[in-house]
């Protein structure tokens, strides 16, 4: 089977780079302990058969399958978990190591093994995800990355110039040759620990290729003529055209995900004194002009235009494609742009001199700049139709499209723009495990991050109830405490969400046993069940 | 010889001119000719075909020109139907446009189709020209004086000079000018206007297209400066710059004649590049290349064609450049000979 | 003719210097950095500052440079950024595949486009000139985006040529057993094919339009149509006589054009999946991966340098008097 994607991955290993193909490359040839379904976001045993948590809620005794070995024949046991965890805390790992994401409140977990085949994970705080973390650690081999390790050289272990029979791991496949610049190629792990349902030893493909194709058109054209089997990341709007037709033709299956689980989001900074003198500090950090505009834009009318008619209107960050933590009891702003004239007129912004746009009390245009990325089709268009609907209420806005790299860093640091346009990706469903976006001192908390006390009382009073949604163990009291969260951030809304594109994945007709999710890589999260039809 | 080249030459170089006369009027008479304004959005018109000016109805009966409506069959594929029953007239002269469909919002007048905005292709084609040509010509022109002057200069002094003078010019090519322009970008204004982007671009295009420009005009000088009727013109007194001037350099005549016609629609398509690094017009206003960047994508090619309809226009142009000026200089020195 | 040559790698030893020390300060000023671009929002200011560290990147601007010139002295360019590969590696491998296009697409260019030219340009008047002229002005004004988009979407319906890449999977596949040589060959000409017709269909027309314009120049000269005039045939005129001093102006900008070809196209190596010195500089460039730019950058001018050598014997060898 032939899968296509964008970039070269950076690295054989995930521990220190993070991009895409990477990740692919991780599900492909690495296990975990536990792993995240990604259709039913639930979390399911993989390397760990069972488990159980003591009565404390905050430490967990798993118990390891048996007689699994890597995939070069060495036996797997709980010293690989230890030297795993061991690797992921590494001080000298530097830079975003996987420590991060396998942390509970910014601590690490104590691991102890008690015998090979079982593992005791201790939380340092009561951690409501529990063992959902573990989605995130894929077992390395420590019979090969030992010495790195101890060297303080793990950071740069598994390299792309590593040897690829060095790559090991508990995954379905290995990868046998790396081009760089062209292809990686995997072969079926003959010692993967999985059988189907009928006993069949897993994976049943023989090989799986990743072509290496930076431009998208040219993963449609090769989907189109057959040359490859899938894209790993979803088609573009403008691709649906053509993917349709080859669909109609018997070529490819095109399946709709429904909508993201991100959307695009419209922020103004709020970092206090970003403004200055600038006269119109008065009015552009107020809840009620951002309110306003969300009021102000006919969210149909949006998607239809900016994702050409794939998308979906979206009205916070969490969309209902997040089905466990969405929560239809948070209020939705309706398209009225009267009420939003009306909101605006209360802060002050209304037409004093009868050009149909509006001035604040001494005369000065209601007029911003909105900042968003260059070449990303969708942030510009969605730019565009927002600036076209905001005219309409009153308001003027200047699009600044800046390159990626230069618009993240006047974002970051708080300084340079005045409203942003932007895509933002959470990188789990599980809003524990998004704690930098909601929390006042997240570096993710895009509109005014990393504060040192919350700025406003709506965003301390955030503060504690994610304190508390992460630590309660109750599911139902987590479930209520988020919808809490959801509701204020509602009602300030310090990002306003417009429209998430509808998730449309291609394959070829002859690819079986597929289970699409809607977070990426959305085919090959599972490959050990994929089948090709002769 | 007979007259015949002269003559033919003399026919071609007036098809030239009318192609860019024809260009330059429409383009000039924008506001006058395009049904729209460049950032009407129409939409349920998303990448909409061109509507056909027809003169005879359904029923198979003459009438004044109108137009049929699109009705959309599929809103993902984006595919059309016209509305055979409703046919919409065209008002011609109203609203101060030549022409315009009489129920523009239900039915507008797309003759190029619209983009995948839901925008008049043909509209924003004409609004466009003015930005791109004027942007082309300006830009070309400033490199070809900036590359004719350092040539000249590199070609007839010689020596360290001439390689410094070259070396300079190899060094504007190699360096990463999307860097330079990154970092350019980062000393303005959040917000440009329209006319700084214009300076600065004119200023960007002219000194990156200038080291072809000098490459070649070097070499010219540098062997016609070994001819008799330069030591010739030396010997007679005449300054350094007088023999440069008037006698080494109309020799690149030629030359810079094919030069323009090559950067014109480099130029055209740089604008998109840059704007990708920031430094672009803003979105309302049109122009070629950043229609022509829209429209790189496969679906272009095979559904929606009319999106690339400014490669076309940028054909004709360069085309009609390319005869007036080339048999200018080549007719001038036919008609000299006769 | 030794001092020239000498003076010549002196300078071009100062070109390469010159323009990598540019590219790293340009980078440096360029807001954003190669940890702003990978990490983006989702890490912690921590993480950043952890990473900046790792990579030598939190230094002053001054020291970075000494540190990378004074290993640079030692041909040893660094790693990239993005994939801890040693840059030498990274640019010695794309640019030998760019290298293959480059040369085929210049050779097939010189071949078409020259004698097109001469054919144009020695008849003023005619249908067939008319229509290469045509042709030419066409092919020149694509983009050169839409060139290579319009023959990688040919190639994918017609199903002639691959749609990309530089080889196929075999059927014994690698590390299986091994194709055979003829297997290799021929599966990498197919796949040159659309990314030389993208690079050498408007360098071919470039040629065409100077060639035909300095022949047209020449014709008109007195001192040919005296040889005219003498009853020499046209066309040995044409072909023999005008054509050696036609050659001037494609000569000297011959090394322009073996420089950038060299350098690789962002556009053709980008759609056609060709892994070369112009897509890895494109992603160097997005990516801000400082060492590797310089390293593209400073490829780039050795190429232009040669190139520029390539074209000042090409321009004495038709004009001697341009000699020195």
């Amino acid at each position: 089977m032939v899968a296509s994607v964008r970039t070269e991955p950076q690295s054989f290993n995930w521990y220190t780079q993070h991009d895409g193909t990477t990740d692919v490359l991780t599900f492909l040839t690495q296990a975990r302990l536990v792993r995240v379904n990604r259709v039913t976001q639930e979390i399911e045993p993989w390397l760990a058969e069972r488990w159980t948590r003591a009565d404390d809620g905050r430490s967990y005794t798993v118990k390891l399958r048996a007689n699994v070995t890597f995939a070069d024949g060495h036996p797997f046991s709980a010293d690989d978990v230890l030297f795993s965890f061991a690797a992921a805390y590494d001080p000298k790992g530097g830079g975003p190591t996987i420590g991060g994401d396998v942390m509970a409140g910014g601590q690490p977990l104590r691991v102890s093994a008690p015998d090979p085949l079982t593992v005791v994970i201790t939380f340092p705080v009561p951690f409501a995800p529990g063992l959902r973390l573990l989605d995130n650690l894929p077992i390395l081999p420590k019979h090969k990355l030992e010495a790195a390790l101890q060297a303080g050289t793990f950071a740069d272990a598994w390299s792309l110039s590593t040897p690829v029979s060095e790559i090991t791991g508990l995954g379905p496949f290995v990868l046998t040759d790396f081009r760089p610049g062209q292809r990686l190629v995997f072969s079926r792990n003959d010692r993967y620990f999985r059988k189907d349902s009928s006993g069949v030893p897993l994976p049943y493909l023989d090989r799986v290729v990743v072509d290496i194709v930076p431009d998208q058109n040219g993963q449609v054209l090769r989907l189109e003529t057959g040359q490859a089997d899938m894209m790993t990341s979803e088609a573009r709007p403008e691709d649906y055209a053509a993917l349709k037709r080859a669909a109609d033709r018997g070529r490819v299956q095109l399946v709709d995900l429904g909508g993201a689980l991100d959307a695009d989001s419209f922020w103004i900074n709020l970092k206090p004194g970003a403004f200055g003198a600038d006269p119109r500090a008065t009015w552009l950090q107020r809840d009620e002009l951002r309110q306003a505009i969300s009021f102000g834009v006919d969210r149909k009318a949006f998607a239809d235009t900016v994702f050409l008619g794939a998308g979906v209107p979206v009205y916070g960050p969490v969309t209902p494609a997040n089905r466990k933590w969405f929560s239809s009891a948070v209020p939705q702003t309706p398209y009225d742009p009267a009420r939003a004239e009306a909101l605006l007129a209360g802060i002050g912004l209304t037409d004093g001199n009868g050009d149909g746009m509006l001035e604040d009390a001494r005369g000065v245009a209601a007029r911003f700049s909105l900042t968003t990325q260059k070449g990303q089709t969708a942030l510009e268009r969605g730019a565009q139709v927002l600036r076209d609907e905001l005219k309409k209420i009153g308001l003027a806005v200047d699009i600044v499209a800046l390159e990626g790299n230069a618009a993240v860093a006047r974002f970051v640091s708080g300084q340079g723009y005045e409203a942003a346009y932007f895509h933002i990706g959470m990188t789990d469903v599980d809003p524990a495990l998004q704690t930098e976006y909601w929390l006042s001192a997240g570096g993710f908390h895009v509109w005014n991050l990393g504060q040192k006390t919350p700025a406003t009382a709506w965003e301390r009073q955030i503060d504690e109830l994610m304190a508390r949604q992460t630590a309660a163990l109750d599911e139902g009291e987590r479930k209520r405490t988020f919808d809490e969260v959801q509701k204020i951030f509602a009602e300030h809304l310090p990002v306003v969400h417009f429209a998430a594109p509808r998730i449309f994945m291609a394959a070829s007709s002859r690819v079986m046993g597929l289970t699409p999710a809607v977070q990426r890589p959305q085919f090959l999260w599972s490959p050990d069940s994929l089948w090709v039809r002769p | 010889m007979s007259r015949r080249p002269a003559l033919h030459a003399f026919t071609v170089q007036r098809l030239g001119a009318s192609v860019l006369i024809t260009t330059a009027v429409a383009a000039l008479a924008a506001p006058f000719v395009a049904p729209h304004e460049t950032d009407r959005r129409f939409p349920g018109l998303l990448n909409a075909p061109p509507t056909a000016v027809r003169l005879r109805d359904a029923a198979g009966s003459w009438r004044a020109p109108f137009i049929y409506p699109w009705t959309r069959v599929s809103q993902l594929e984006q595919r059309y139907e016209e509305d055979r029953t409703s046919p919409v007239p065209l008002a011609w002269l109203a609203t101060g446009r030549l022409v315009a469909s009489s129920d523009d919002g239900r039915a507008p007048l797309l003759l190029l189709g619209a983009d995948s905005f839901g925008r008049d292709v043909f509209s924003r084609l004409l609004f466009g020209a003015r930005l791109s040509l004027a942007l082309a010509l300006l830009a070309a022109l400033g490199a070809t004086l900036i590359g004719a002057l350092l040539g000249g200069v590199a070609g007839y002094v010689g020596g360290v000079v001439d390689d410094v003078m070259m070396r300079a010019s190899d060094f504007v090519l190699v360096l990463p000018a999307m860097y330079v322009a990154l970092v350019l970008r980062a000393m303005m204004p959040l917000t440009l206007d329209a006319p700084a982007v214009f300076a600065l671009l004119a200023a960007i295009f002219a000194v990156v297209g200038s080291p072809f420009i000098a490459r070649g005009v070097r070499a010219i000088v540098r062997t016609e400066r070994a001819l008799d009727y330069a030591a010739a013109a030396a010997s007679l007194g005449a300054g350094h710059a007088r023999v440069l001037c008037r006698h080494l350099l109309p020799a690149a005549r030629g030359f810079l004649v094919v030069e323009i016609t090559l950067l014109v629609p480099a130029f055209i398509v740089a604008e998109a590049t840059l704007s990708y690094v920031g430094l672009g017009f803003p979105d309302t206003i049109a122009s070629w290349g950043t229609m022509l960047e829209d429209a790189s994508n496969i679906a272009a090619f095979a559904d929606f064609p009319w999106l690339l309809s400014p490669a076309a226009a940028m054909f004709l142009v360069v085309w009609g450049l390319n005869l007036t000026l080339q048999n200018r200089s080549a007719g001038a020195q036919y008609e000299r000979l006769m | 003719m030794l001092f020239f040559l000498l003076r010549r790698l002196v300078f071009a030893g100062f070109l390469v210097f010159a323009v990598s020390s540019a590219s790293l300060l340009l980078a440096e000023l360029a807001p954003g950095d190669y940890v702003t671009g990978t990490l983006g929002f989702s890490a912690t200011p921590e993480e950043m500052a952890a990473l900046r560290a790792r990579y030598g990147l939190d230094r002053p601007l001054a020291e970075q440079y000494v540190d990378w010139l004074a290993r640079a002295a030692r041909f040893d360019f660094g790693r990239s950024l993005a994939n801890g590969r040693p840059v030498a590696d990274l640019i010695s491998e794309a640019a030998a595949n760019t290298a293959l296009l480059a040369t085929t697409a210049l050779v097939l260019a010189t071949f078409i486009g020259l004698p097109l030219g001469v054919f144009s340009g020695a008849r003023a008047g005619g249908v067939l000139p008319g229509m290469v002229r045509a042709a030419s002005v066409f092919l020149l004004s694509m983009p050169p985006l839409l060139t290579s988009l319009f023959l990688v979407f040919l190639a994918a319906r017609t199903g002639w040529f691959p749609i990309g890449g530089m080889s196929s999977i075999g059927p014994g596949g690698p590390g299986g057993n091994m194709e055979s040589f003829e297997y290799v060959a021929i599966d990498l000409l197919r796949h040159m094919v659309v990314p030389v017709l993208a690079l050498a269909l408007p360098l071919s027309a470039m040629f065409e339009r100077l060639q035909a314009q300095a022949t047209a120049e020449v014709i008109a000269q007195p001192y040919v149509l005296a040889t005219l005039a003498r009853g020499v045939p046209r066309s040995r005129v044409v072909w023999r006589d005008a054509l050696k001093a036609a050659l001037r102006p494609v000569a000297s900008i011959y090394g322009l054009v073996v420089g950038t070809l060299l350098s690789g196209s962002f556009a053709v190596e980008v759609i056609t999946t060709w892994p070369g010195l112009g897509s890895l500089m494109l992603n160097a460039l997005r990516a801000r991966d400082v060492y590797l730019v310089a390293g593209c950058a400073a490829a780039g001018s050795i190429f232009l340098a040669a190139g520029t050598l390539v074209s000042d014997a090409a321009l004495a060898l038709v004009d001697p008097r341009a000699r020195e």
